[in-house]
């Protein structure tokens, strides 16, 4: 009873005072958005990079139309960009002169893949690949076997599924050999993906691996079909020659004129790590910093709306002492309040943190960063329900210690 | 007589305003025994109030001493008081004091909330009370819904219902007719007659014709104190 009562008591203080408590519950919002919105926007590029990087091996380099992390380049150039056609990378593929190991793939998220009655989630990641995908990719088959050259030439509905799905459509069960509904083709499973485990709290065994041509034909659309080439070098000695030779051959099957720059990424496994952790590193720290500064302003700000509740009970808390409350009871009461505000405050900040980075994800994806997705903050929400606590009570109690101390009988009197 | 519960030595109680010094009690000895009936009477601005609030563990004298059922009141700290004040004690104010957003309910609960009853035991008990100054049938009512003299009574209630030993009430019947203020009265008496001790200020002669002892304070101090061999 006393704990809802002080919560209800919060609440009218809020009422009582709604322009002061507005701005000081606005600040601690802002505050815990700037935090969670960073963290989980920065979450899910993580994981989308990590997703590519754990996939693309040694040695690998990874040939797109566009970046699959982009801060600050022009989206409208990057659009412009032409496609590259499974045709263009096959030419691709025939020309490369230093290494032989070049994989052709495209993905799509947001599959649901059927087995009888059963479903998977509706999240699986859709992968067309070609029969170098596995020698090129640091990824591999534990049970059944890789598709074959033949089947990926003949578009054979064949497919190779990740272990998750393999917990959920077939948990009893040997997957080899049986059928599978992607959409609205049937599809045969020839082989099973070694479990790779998660990265950033994301399952990697998510996915379903089916030849390129199949995908092509039922599964794109004219904005992801373009496709994606891993370029494996012979060894890391080779890997300059092989990057400087996969430069040239894309430039000129896509007519860039010398004096131009490319009109496609060119990325190996270290660039990617390289450009990105500097990035989101800097944008953490600044989105903590500022977020961090914002709550202490709100914690400022909580305690002068406690020392101002305070003040206009000062009545209240002189009956409420001459009846016979205890110092503990009234220092409770005071900060339940103000740790109620506070996560009041918290509370907006994360439906507003959290609404922001699930829309620029969503967002992110749709400009052609397929692999993106949404990343719900667990962590970040537990803390900074705790912030919220620990920045209640530690700015609320001054005040809940005022109120303690008043002797009843000034308290009584005071109008 | 019986045992003193209250007990106070040569109590002077002065304000400071500016550098002029306002006397609320000057010298004032005074022993209570348990289960006494007390009116205190005098003129407006002769020290009654502040008395009270000594008595009731709410103030504290700038010298003399206050015991307290034998026990030092300058020796205890702020707790100790409260629980004083929450367990022995009724204390009806001049003022009511009740808490302008609450229920007649809650505010009559609320001694009850500091003594850990539980929340069952507390609307039943503080149902009783209201029941026992005749406002059944305002529970429901926030201060600024009732008249005064209802108010006056859900002070009263709230007095009375952690069962103190001593109710110690400024004025209960300052605001009631003489038809409400003689059910009070009769409420004081039940529980005098209870065992309890009683001490109650009023300016109201007949009023104080109540009670066993009538003390009169003038300017701080006693006047006089004599039994009442008479009273009603
Ligand atoms: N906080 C205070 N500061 C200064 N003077 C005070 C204070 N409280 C009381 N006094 C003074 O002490 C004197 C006694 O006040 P008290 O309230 O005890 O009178 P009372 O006998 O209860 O009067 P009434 O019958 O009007 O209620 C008054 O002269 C009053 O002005
Ligand atoms: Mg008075």
């Amino acid at each position: 009873m006393n704990i809802l009562e002080s919560i209800l008591l919060a609440f009218d203080a809020v009422r009582s005072q709604k322009l002061r408590s507005g701005l000081t519950l606005l600040s601690i919002g802002i505050g815990v958005f700037g935090i969670i919105s960073a963290t989980s926007i920065m979450g899910a590029l993580q994981q989308a990079v990590n997703g590519q990087l754990a996939d693309l091996g040694e040695n690998s380099i990874l040939i797109q139309r566009t970046p699959s992390i982009n801060f600050g380049t022009n989206w409208a150039k990057m659009r412009r960009r032409k496609n590259i056609t499974y045709q263009q990378a096959k030419e691709f593929r025939d020309k490369m002169a230093s290494t032989n190991l070049i994989a052709i793939s495209n993905e799509a998220p947001g599959y649901t893949i059927k087995a009888g009655q059963l479903s998977s989630n509706p999240d699986v990641t859709l992968i067309g690949i070609d029969d170098l995908y596995f020698a090129v990719n640091a990824v591999s088959v534990s049970s059944g076997r890789p598709i074959t050259e033949s089947e990926v030439n003949t578009s054979r509905p064949v497919v190779i599924i990740g272990q998750d799905i393999v917990s959920s459509l077939f948990p009893a069960t040997d997957p080899i050999g049986q059928q599978v509904t992607i959409k609205t083709q049937k599809f045969s499973v020839i082989g099973v993906l070694e479990p790779k485990g998660g990265v950033m709290g994301q399952s990697q065994d998510n996915r379903v691996l089916i030849p390129i041509t199949v995908f092509n034909k039922y599964y794109t659309w004219e904005w992801d079909a373009s496709v994606d080439i891993s370029v494996k070098a012979t060894n890391s000695m080779l890997l300059p020659v092989t990057v400087d030779e996969a430069t040239g051959i894309m430039r000129s099957l896509r007519n860039v004129k010398p004096w131009e720059e490319n009109n496609f990424e060119l990325d190996t496994n270290d660039a990617l790590t390289g450009q990105f952790s500097g990035f989101t590193t800097a944008l953490l720290v600044v989105a903590w910093i500022s977020g961090l500064g914002a709550l202490v302003a709100a914690g400022i700000g909580i305690m002068n709306m406690m020392l101002v509740s305070v003040k206009e009970r000062t009545r209240e808390i002189g009956v409420r002492k001459a009846l016979g409350a205890r110092k503990s009871w009234i220092v409770r009461q005071f900060l339940i309040e103000s740790i109620t505000l506070c996560q009041l405050g918290g509370l907006t900040g994360m439906i507003g943190g959290i609404g922001t980075s699930y829309g620029v994800t969503s967002l992110l994806r749709s400009f052609n960063m397929p692999s993106i997705t949404f990343v719900f903050p667990l962590g970040t929400v537990i803390f900074s329900v705790v912030i919220c606590t620990i920045i209640g009570i530690g700015f609320g109690l001054y005040p809940a210690w005022r109120a303690a101390n008043l002797d009843p009988i000034e308290a009584l009197r005071y109008e | 007589m019986s045992t003193a519960i209250i007990d106070i030595e040569h109590v002077v109680k002065r304000y400071e305003m500016g550098d002029e010094e306002v006397y609320a009690l000057r010298d004032v000895s005074l022993t209570i025994g348990s289960n006494e009936y007390v009116a205190i009477m005098g003129p407006s601005g002769s020290g009654k109030s502040t008395l009270m609030n000594m008595l009731g563990c709410l103030d504290t004298p700038t010298s003399g001493k206050y015991l307290f059922n034998g026990a030092n009141v300058a020796e205890m700290n702020d707790d100790d008081l409260a629980s004083i004040r929450n367990k022995e004690i009724g204390f009806v104010f001049q003022t009511f004091n009740l808490l302008p957003r609450a229920t007649s309910l809650k505010n009559v609960e609320l001694p009850l909330v500091y003594a850990g009853v539980s929340a069952e035991e507390r609307t039943r008990r503080a149902q009783e009370a209201l029941a026992r100054v005749q406002l059944s049938d305002r529970m429901g009512h926030k201060p600024n819904e009732l008249s005064g003299g209802q108010r006056q009574r859900v002070a009263i209630a709230r007095a009375i219902v952690t069962a103190p030993s001593i109710i110690l009430a400024d004025e209960p019947t300052g605001n009631l007719d003489t038809k409400t203020g003689h059910d009070i009265m009769n409420l004081f008496r039940d529980l005098w007659k209870a065992g309890n001790t009683v001490i109650l200020v009023t300016h109201e002669e007949d009023i104080a014709q109540h009670a066993r002892r009538i003390i009169r304070l003038r300017d701080g101090r006693i006047e006089s104190d004599i039994t009442n061999h008479n009273h009603a």
